[in-house]
């Protein structure tokens, strides 16, 4: 499997990294750590290139170089990944433009095969969109954003699953909280949350939730399921039925202890674009990490 | 599928807003007073702004949808457009974008930098005072965008050399880096040379038959200007990001010496001074004869002749699309004189104003440059030039004094990111802050207009 953290700063992306890794060891995943720069207009953009050449010549890195170099440290020093220093690597950070707004970034005479860095400049989601679609990765990992928009547009436009790594404090102790019913979605999430759990080491509460009260059978089917792989795994688990609005139960029952793994909405498009839907409402609200399964 | 139409829908927005305006106004009654073909040419003016506003596509695209809907809107027929879209002024815009990457790719800053030290030692004021003089001096006549992506890396070293982490330089960067950006976009208005806009004024006085500047007559009526915008931008600057460092000792020192490692100057720098110096002088006291386009054309052959710059580096570093755009934009403001549409938006304007008063003098002065400073903080500045300049000529009143006035108040890109290549290139430092650009930005755009007004009131422009 392939995942991609998304990084902006070093004072906001360390939760999002540790996090982001820990899940993908579980996965066996192999990580790209992509950060996206601001987007430089068409107009500026040949000046700030000769600009950014001079730049280099004086010793100066590209903005966001150093995010990722702190980020790979961050990642060496955690012991994420296990990078080799070697006097044939590169004599400094260097970057080799792959065109589109995209360079990959290697850093001085650093080796490691356990996780590619990419630096982008651009509109975010357009970006990620860009790079999920190139390397075709399976989930991506990003840190919680203050902007509006940010959670639908994740959702509604990138092709791989999402984990929003929304206030994680590396402290705490946390709970897996996996969201059931009849869709088709259901049975990936579960199995994610399985090797969620498994890197965490958690117990895991699959909850379904009924708006009326009443299950109907497709729900206990998928939740019964769920918790015979669950416990074929050796997870503890325990089955939660609870009856009100889903996206206010899911959320109360996590709680910010909790981390929520559910599947992403089958519903039309455009119907998501206007309407919204059960996981946007549901990250767009919650307290606690959130991985939208796709 | 559906999902990528609505990411495409999401991503063009502005696209589709443009064109549904563009349907409607094309479906709406001609207004009174203007011909079909004046009424297309401003809703091609009106699409072109909401498309370098909102980027929805690259902005050269937005310059070959000036040139087809001339056509295709029945304004002038696919001949008139070419013609009316290479001009001298486009040969100047072209020929300046290649100069500027002949003469940064010589790495001429090295010798600036020791240049500035020596003349400011090492007290900070003196240095800020220094980076916003000479930029202002360089810009004048090589162009803003060069001499910022020449300064850039000097000023970023002396705050590299001067701090210990990024926190406690953030003000000294913000400093500098303004310095070096609102030195440089000042500094444009000095010559005809230093900036696309002045040239496409100078085109449009000499097009409509209003008068014939010369290089030297621009020079005079915009270097008082220049001279008292400096000391006072250096005060706003110093105030709005004061810095802990007063002076920089060791981080001059340390300069010197990386500066130094060097060598001594070489003779392809020396080639590429006493080159640039020719073309200075060509604009100088031929340009009557040949135009400022040719003379800089000829330069840039020049450089190239000599080996002083390889033709693939040109190629890569100059902005085609920035001169595709251009030259588009002058076409259209070619049209909106020849429709007559620009004079009907001058005096509809005009109407206004005599709503509010009789004596319009001022306040048509003013219109002219707030709507030149805020649509050069949004759009370009020499696009704002090349649309605005048709209409203010024509808003009576003497037009070397309102054009002169609107090219120069095209230049007070202060405000926004956005506002022009040299504010976006010290934000791709990743040192400057969004907000800092309003911070300082507003103070300067007041004191610039003041200066503007006071000179043109006191010094003979006309």
């Amino acid at each position: 499997m392939k995942f991609l953290i998304a990084i902006g700063s070093q004072e906001f992306s360390g939760p999002t990294l540790r996090m982001g890794m820990q899940v993908a060891s579980a996965f066996n995943a192999s990580v790209t750590v992509v950060k996206v720069g601001p987007k430089i207009s068409d107009y500026s953009a040949a000046h700030v290139r000769l600009a950014q050449e001079r730049m280099e010549k004086w010793n100066f890195e590209r903005p966001g170089v150093d995010v990722l170099e702190w980020a790979f440290n961050f990642l060496a020093e955690n012991k994420y990944i296990t990078p080799t220093t070697i006097e044939s690597g590169f004599p400094q950070n260097t970057l080799i433009d792959t065109g589109n707004n995209r360079a990959k970034v290697y850093l001085q005479g650093t080796v490691c095969s356990d996780v590619k860095l990419i630096l982008r400049s651009g509109d975010t989601i357009a970006e990620l969109r860009n790079e999920v679609s190139m390397g075709n990765f399976d989930v991506t990992i990003i840190g919680a954003s203050q902007k509006r928009r940010m959670a639908h547009d994740l959702i509604q436009y990138l092709d791989s699953s999402i984990f929003v790594v929304n206030q994680y404090d590396p402290k705490k102790s946390y709970g897996l909280l996996v969201g059931v019913d009849d869709s088709p979605l259901t049975q990936k999430a579960v199995k994610y949350g399985v090797r969620v759990s498994q890197a965490f080491g958690i117990k895991v509460d699959i909850l379904t939730v009924s708006k009326t009260g009443t299950f109907r059978a497709g729900y206990k089917k998928a939740a019964i399921q769920a918790a015979k792989l669950m416990r074929r795994m050796g997870i503890r688990c325990e089955n939660l039925y609870k009856k009100g609005d889903p996206v206010s139960v899911i959320n109360n029952t996590a709680g910010d202890d909790h981390i929520i793994v559910m599947g992403s909405s089958t519903k039309n498009p455009l119907v998501k674009f206007f309407t919204g839907s059960k996981p946007l409402k549901v990250m767009q609200t919650c307290k606690c990490p959130i991985l939208i399964v796709k | 599928m559906l999902r990528n139409l609505i990411f495409w829908i999401t991503q063009k927005r502005w696209l589709l807003f443009a064109v549904l305006t563009g349907l409607v106004l094309y479906n709406l009654e001609t207004p009174g007073g203007l011909t079909v073909e004046g009424y297309r040419t401003l809703i091609i003016v009106v699409l072109t702004i909401i498309m370098i506003v909102f980027e929805p596509v690259p902005l050269p695209a937005v310059g070959l949808m000036i040139l087809f809907l001339q056509v295709f809107m029945g304004i002038d027929d696919p001949n008139g457009v070419a013609k009316s879209f290479m001009s001298d002024a486009v040969f100047f815009i072209m020929g300046s974008l290649m100069l500027a990457v002949a003469i940064v790719s010589q790495g001429l800053d090295k010798r600036l930098a020791l240049g500035i030290i020596r003349l400011t030692g090492n007290k900070t004021w003196r240095i800020v005072f220094g980076f916003v003089a000479i930029s202002a001096f360089l810009s004048s006549f090589i162009g803003e965008h060069t001499v910022t992506a020449m300064m850039m890396p000097v000023g970023l070293t002396l705050v590299r050399n001067a701090g210990i982490d990024k926190k406690g330089t953030a003000k000294l960067a913000a400093l500098i880096l303004f310095s070096i950006a609102y030195g440089s976009a000042m500094g444009s208005i000095g010559t005809p040379s230093g900036g696309g806009r002045n040239v496409i004024m100078m085109s449009y006085w000499k097009d409509f038959g209003i008068v014939d500047i010369t290089y030297l007559g621009w020079m005079k009526r915009a270097y008082p200007i220049l001279i008292l915008e400096i000391p006072l931008a250096v005060l706003i600057l110093w105030f709005s990001f004061r810095p802990k460092q007063r002076i920089l000792d060791s981080a001059v020192r340390r300069l010197k010496i990386q500066v130094k490692k060097s060598g001594s100057i070489t003779g392809n720098e020396i080639s590429a001074i006493v080159i640039f110096i020719f073309v200075f002088l060509g604009w100088v006291f031929l340009s009557p004869y040949f135009g400022l386009g040719i003379i800089a054309i000829t330069g840039v052959f020049i450089y190239i002749a000599f080996g002083l710059i390889q033709w693939d580096d040109l190629n890569r570093n100059t902005n085609w699309g920035v001169i595709l755009l251009f030259g588009a934009a002058i076409s259209l403001g070619v049209q909106m004189q020849a429709t007559g549409s620009a004079l009907w938006v001058a005096e509809s304007a005009i109407n206004l104003m005599k709503m509010v008063s009789d004596d319009i003098s001022t306040l048509r002065w003013l219109t002219a440059v707030l709507l030149a400073g805020i649509l050069t903080n949004l759009l370009s500045n020499a696009a704002t030039v090349a649309v605005l300049g048709p209409i203010v000529l024509n808003m009576g009143g003497d037009p070397l004094f309102m054009g002169f006035s609107t090219a120069i108040a095209s230049s007070f890109a202060y405000l926004t990111v956005v506002a022009s290549p040299t504010c976006m290139i010290i934000y791709s430092s990743g040192m400057v802050q969004k907000s800092d650009y309003l911070k300082a930005g507003w103070k300067m755009f007041i004191m610039s207009i003041t200066i503007l007004f006071i000179v043109s009131k006191f010094w003979a422009v006309s």
